[in-house]
C-alpha cells in the first residue's frame, strides 16, 4: 500500500506528542492467520511503542488507519519475526490492520492524555481553523513584505514624509502575525530588535531593523545612513515570506497564539515602550489585537460548545479593547499619537487585556492541545 | 511594634542623652546591655562566619536567607588609594562577620554606626564577599598585566536586554546573612567607611524562604516560576570538588596571586511571572524538564532522581531542550561546565507596563569561565524559557582569594605583587 496520508493530518501529528511521565511501555500484539491478538488495544494519547511479532505464514504489512488513511505503518514483517513501531497519536478510534485483508481489523482506542481537558474536540476539526489561519498568514506576511518594499524604497529615496506614512502601514502587518513570525527568532531579532535590548542603546551597532529606521526618521529626521538598514530589512521580509510559505503551523502554536499576542500588548505595547520615536504604538497594539481577534474567531466554533461563557467574555473584552481603542482613530484607518493616550484609558485597557489574557491562556487547554 | 517604636529602657536612654549624660551609658549602662543581648540563643543573631581563611567566604558558605549585591566604581587616584580601600574593605568585612559594639563617640559628632542593628553589631551570619571586575584592570592602577585570562566585561547572549545601568562594576561586593537589615547595615558601613574612593554603580538584594534555608540539604528552594531551583547544584561541602570546580588552582595559567579565587557571574534575571502564570502546567515542566510539585525530573517521582537522558535519545520524557537537560545534559563531555550556582530571588518593583519586575538574582562560582558558566549559557541560548525571561544585568567579577590571616588584606597579592 502506497497511500500517503493527507496533509491536514501531518500537521496534527507534528505538534502532537505530550511529555509521557514515562516512555512508554511497548504494546504487544501478535498477528496470525487469523487476525490480530488482541483483537483490541487501549493506549494513551501521545507516543506509543507496538512491538508486532508475526505468526503468521505471509509476510506482514501492520499498519494503523483512521477511516482509510494510513497513520503509522511498518512493512515487511518476515513470519516468526517481531518488528517495533513507534507513533505518535491523537485520542479517538483507529484500526489495525490483521494480516490478510479478509482478516477482521483490529480497533485501536487512543484515549485522551491525562493534561486533555475533557470533551476535547475531535483532532480532526481543527483541520479547518488552521487551514484558514495559514491562509490568513500568508495574506498577511504578502502584504507585510510589499508594504515594507514600498517603505523601504522611501526610506531610500530621501522621502522622509512619505517614509513615516508607510512605517505603520507595513508593520501591523507583522504584529498580526507576531506568533507565527517570532518562530523564526533570527529574523524577529534583526528586524525588530529594539535598542533596550543593548547594553549601548541606540549606539549599539547590533540595533538594526524596523526600530532603528524609526530612529532615523524621526529622531534625527533624516535618512542618512538608513540605506543599509534599509535592505537588510527588506531582505529580512522576503525571507520571512519565503519561509512561512513552507511552515507548517503547529496546532498549538496556533491556539497559544490567541494569548501570546495579548500577552505581548500586555507587555510591552501597553507601556509605548515600542515605537517610542513614531509613537505609532497604538497601530502595532490594534493589530495585536487583531491578530489575536483573528485566532480566536477561527477556533470559536470549537470552543462555544465546550465553554460558552468563555466565548461571550471574550468577545466582550475584544468589543472594550476596540471601543476604548476607537476614540483614538484616525481618518486614514490609523491611530493617533501614542501619547495622546489618557492616563485614565491606558489604565482602562488594562482591564479587558488582563481578562483577554487569562480567558485566552485556557484556550489550548479547552481545545485538548498540549 | 510598629505603635511602639522604642522599649521603655531606649526612651529613658534617650532622655539621658538629651541630658548629656549619655556617653557612659552608652558603653556601660545596663539599659544597653540587655538591648543588646538576643532574647534567645538559638534567633541566628549571634551565627557567625569565619572571615579569615584562604578562601574568601560566601562562596562555599551555606546560603542565608538574604542577600545583597552591590556593584561599585572605585574613585581611588592611585594604586596607593585602591590598597587603602581594599584595606578598609578588609577591616570593616572582619568587623561586620565578627559583631562586636559600635564606638561611641562625642555625640555632638555623627555617630560611629548607623545603628540600624543597635549599638551592638550582631554578626547575624554575615559574609561579605569582594570580586574585582574587568574594568579594575584598565590603565588607572597600573594593573593591566594582572587581569585573570578570562575576566572581560560581561557577554551579551541573545536574549539578553542588558541596561547598561545594571551592569559590570570595577568591585562586586556580595553581603548575604540571616536578614536583610544585616546586608544594609554592612552596606551602610562599608559607604560611611570609603568616603571618596568608591561610588555606588547598581545594587540588588535577593531573598530565600528562611525556613527552606533552615532545611538545607533536605529541602530545595523554589524560584519565582515556583519550580525547585538548585536540586542538582554542586555539593559545597565536597572540598575536593571544589578544588576541582570552583578555586583557582596554582599553576592553571591564571595569574599567581589569583590562586585561591574564583570567577564569580551574576545575572539578574527578570522573569515574566504574569504571563508565566498564565502558561499551561504541563507547557511549564517541559519548558523546566521537572514535575513542578515535588521537583522530580519529568517521568520521575523523587526529586533527587537522576534524569535518565540516555534512554530518552529523542526527548520524548524530557524535551531536548528541556532547562535542566541543556543546563546539565550529564555527560562526560560537559562534566567541567559544573558550576557551584548560589542564586537569589529578587522583587524590585514594576515595569513601565505596569507588571511585576521579579526573577532570579543568578550567581556563580567557577575556576574557569569559558568552560564554566559560559559555556551552560551556550547551551541555553534558545530555550523555550526565554519567552518567559530576559537577563537585564550583572557582570562578571574574579571573588579574590582569601585573607588567611588577620593582618593580610584582600587583594594584598594583586596589588603588591602586579
Amino acid at each position: 500500500m502506497t497511500a500517503r496520508r493527507p496533509a491536514a493530518l501531518a500537521i496534527l501529528l507534528l505538534s502532537a506528542g505530550p511529555a509521557l511521565a514515562q516512555p512508554p511501555e511497548p504494546v504487544a500484539v501478535t498477528v496470525t492467520d487469523k487476525g490480530c491478538e488482541p483483537a483490541a488495544l487501549t493506549v494513551p494519547a501521545g507516543k506509543s511503542v507496538f512491538k508486532i511479532s508475526n505468526k503468521s505464514r505471509r509476510v506482514l504489512e501492520w499498519e494503523i488507519l483512521q477511516g482509510t488513511m494510513i497513520v503509522e505503518e511498518r512493512e515487511n514483517i518476515i513470519p516468526g519475526f517481531v518488528q517495533s513501531l513507534s507513533a505518535t497519536l491523537q485520542p479517538g478510534t483507529y484500526a489495525m490492520t490483521c494480516g490478510l485483508l479478509s482478516n477482521p481489523r483490529g480497533t485501536l482506542t487512543v484515549t485522551a492524555a491525562a493534561a486533555a481537558a475533557p470533551g476535547a474536540p475531535d483532532p480532526m476539526a481543527l483541520v479547518g481553523p488552521l487551514a484558514a489561519y495559514k491562509l490568513y498568514v500568508m495574506t498577511e506576511v504578502d502584504a507585510f513584505q510589499a508594504q515594507t518594499a514600498a517603505f523601504v524604497a522611501a526610506v531610500k529615496a530621501g522621502k522622509i514624509a512619505e517614509a513615516k506614512a508607510l512605517y505603520p502601514q507595513a508593520r501591523r502587518h507583522y504584529e498580526r502575525i507576531e506568533p507565527v513570525a517570532s518562530l523564526f527568532n533570527d529574523l524577529d531579532k534583526s528586524m525588530d530588535v529594539r535598542a533596550d535590548d543593548f547594553e549601548k542603546k541606540e549606539a549599539d551597532p547590533g540595533f538594526i531593523g524596523f526600530h532603528r529606521i524609526e530612529k532615523g526618521l524621526w529622531a534625527d529626521n533624516s535618512t542618512d545612513g538608513l540605506a543599509p538598514h534599509a535592505d537588510r530589512l527588506l531582505a529580512d521580509a522576503t525571507e520571512l515570506k519565503r519561509r512561512i510559505a513552507d511552515l507548517t503551523i503547529p496546532p498549538a502554536r496556533m491556539a497559544g497564539g490567541a494569548a501570546g499576542l495579548i500577552e505581548e500588548v500586555a507587555a510591552t505595547k501597553i507601556s509605548g515602550e515600542e515605537d517610542r520615536y513614531s509613537r505609532t504604538d497604538l497601530w502595532d497594539f490594534h493589530a495585536n489585537v487583531e491578530g489575536s481577534r483573528k485566532i480566536f474567531d477561527l477556533l470559536r466554533p470549537l470552543v462555544a460548545p465546550r465553554d460558552p461563557d468563555l466565548v461571550a467574555r471574550t468577545e466582550k473584552n475584544f468589543s472594550r479593547v476596540e471601543s476604548l481603542l476607537a476614540k483614538y482613530r484616525t481618518e486614514d484607518g490609523g491611530f493617533a499619537p501614542y501619547d495622546h493616550l489618557s492616563d485614565r484609558d491606558r489604565n482602562a485597557l488594562k482591564a479587558p487585556i488582563t481578562v483577554l489574557a487569562e480567558d485566552l491562556s485556557t484556550l489550548r487547554g479547552k481545545l485538548g492541545l498540549d | 511594634m510598629a505603635s511602639c517604636p522604642f522599649s521603655t529602657s531606649r526612651r529613658s536612654l534617650l532622655r539621658g542623652l538629651a541630658l548629656g549624660t549619655g556617653a557612659a551609658a552608652l558603653s556601660s549602662g545596663s539599659g544597653r546591655a540587655a538591648d543588646a543581648t538576643p532574647s534567645a540563643q538559638s534567633d541566628g543573631t549571634l551565627d557567625r562566619q569565619p572571615f579569615h581563611g584562604p578562601h574568601q567566604a560566601g562562596i562555599v558558605t551555606p546560603q542565608p536567607a538574604a542577600a545583597l549585591f552591590v556593584a561599585l566604581d572605585v574613585l581611588a587616584e592611585d594604586r596607593g588609594e585602591l590598597a587603602k580601600l581594599f584595606r578598609v574593605l578588609t577591616e570593616r568585612f572582619a568587623f561586620l562577620s565578627a559583631g562586636g559594639p559600635v564606638p561611641s563617640l562625642d555625640p555632638r559628632l555623627p555617630p560611629a554606626d548607623s545603628g540600624i542593628l543597635g549599638p551592638q553589631v550582631l554578626p547575624d551570619n554575615l559574609t561579605a564577599t569582594l570580586a574585582v571586575g574587568a574594568s579594575l584592570f584598565d590603565d588607572r592602577y597600573g594593573l593591566e598585566g594582572a587581569r585573570p585570562r578570562h575576566l572581560r566585561p560581561m557577554d551579551r547572549f541573545p536574549n539578553d536586554s542588558l541596561d547598561g545601568k545594571l551592569c559590570h562594576g570595577d568591585l562586586l561586593l556580595q553581603f548575604c546573612a540571616n536578614t536583610a537589615e544585616t546586608n544594609l547595615h554592612a552596606l551602610r558601613d562599608v559607604i560611611r567607611h570609603t568616603p571618596g574612593l568608591v561610588a555606588l554603580r547598581w545594587k540588588l538584594e535577593g531573598m530565600l524562604p528562611p525556613h527552606v534555608v533552615k532545611r538545607q540539604g533536605q529541602d530545595t528552594v523554589r524560584n519565582f516560576l515556583g519550580f525547585k531551583d538548585g536540586t542538582a547544584n554542586l555539593d559545597a561541602a565536597d572540598a575536593a570538588l571544589m578544588r576541582r570546580q570552583v578555586w583557582v588552582q596554582p599553576g592553571s595559567g591564571e595569574p599567581g596571586w589569583a590562586a585561591g579565587g574564583s570567577y564569580q557571574v551574576v545575572r539578574i534575571i527578570r522573569n515574566f511571572v504574569e504571563r508565566w502564570d498564565r502558561t499551561p502546567l504541563g507547557e511549564q515542566e517541559r519548558i523546566f524538564g521537572r514535575h513542578k510539585d515535588s521537583g522530580a525530573p519529568l517521568g520521575a517521582t523523587d526529586e533527587h532522581a537522576l534524569p535518565d537522558y540516555a534512554s530518552d535519545p529523542a526527548g520524548v520524557r524530557t524535551p531536548m531542550d528541556a532547562h535542566i537537560r541543556l543546563a546539565n545534559p550529564r555527560t562526560a563531555e560537559t562534566a567541567s561546565s559544573l558550576i557551584l550556582r548560589r542564586g537569589y530571588n529578587y522583587s524590585a518593583g514594576i515595569t513601565p507596563s505596569g507588571q511585576l519586575d521579579m526573577g532570579l538574582l543568578f550567581c556563580c562560582f567557577q575556576a574557569d569561565l569559558d568552560a564554566g558558566f559560559v559555556a551552560v549559557q551556550n547551551r541555553l541560548n534558545g530555550e523555550p524559557l526565554e519567552e518567559y525571561i530576559k537577563p537585564v544585568g550583572g557582570g562578571y567579577f574574579y571573588a579574590l582569594p582569601g585573607v588567611p590571616e588577620p593582618g593580610g588584606f584582600l587583594g594584598q597579592g594583586l596589588l603588591v605583587g602586579a
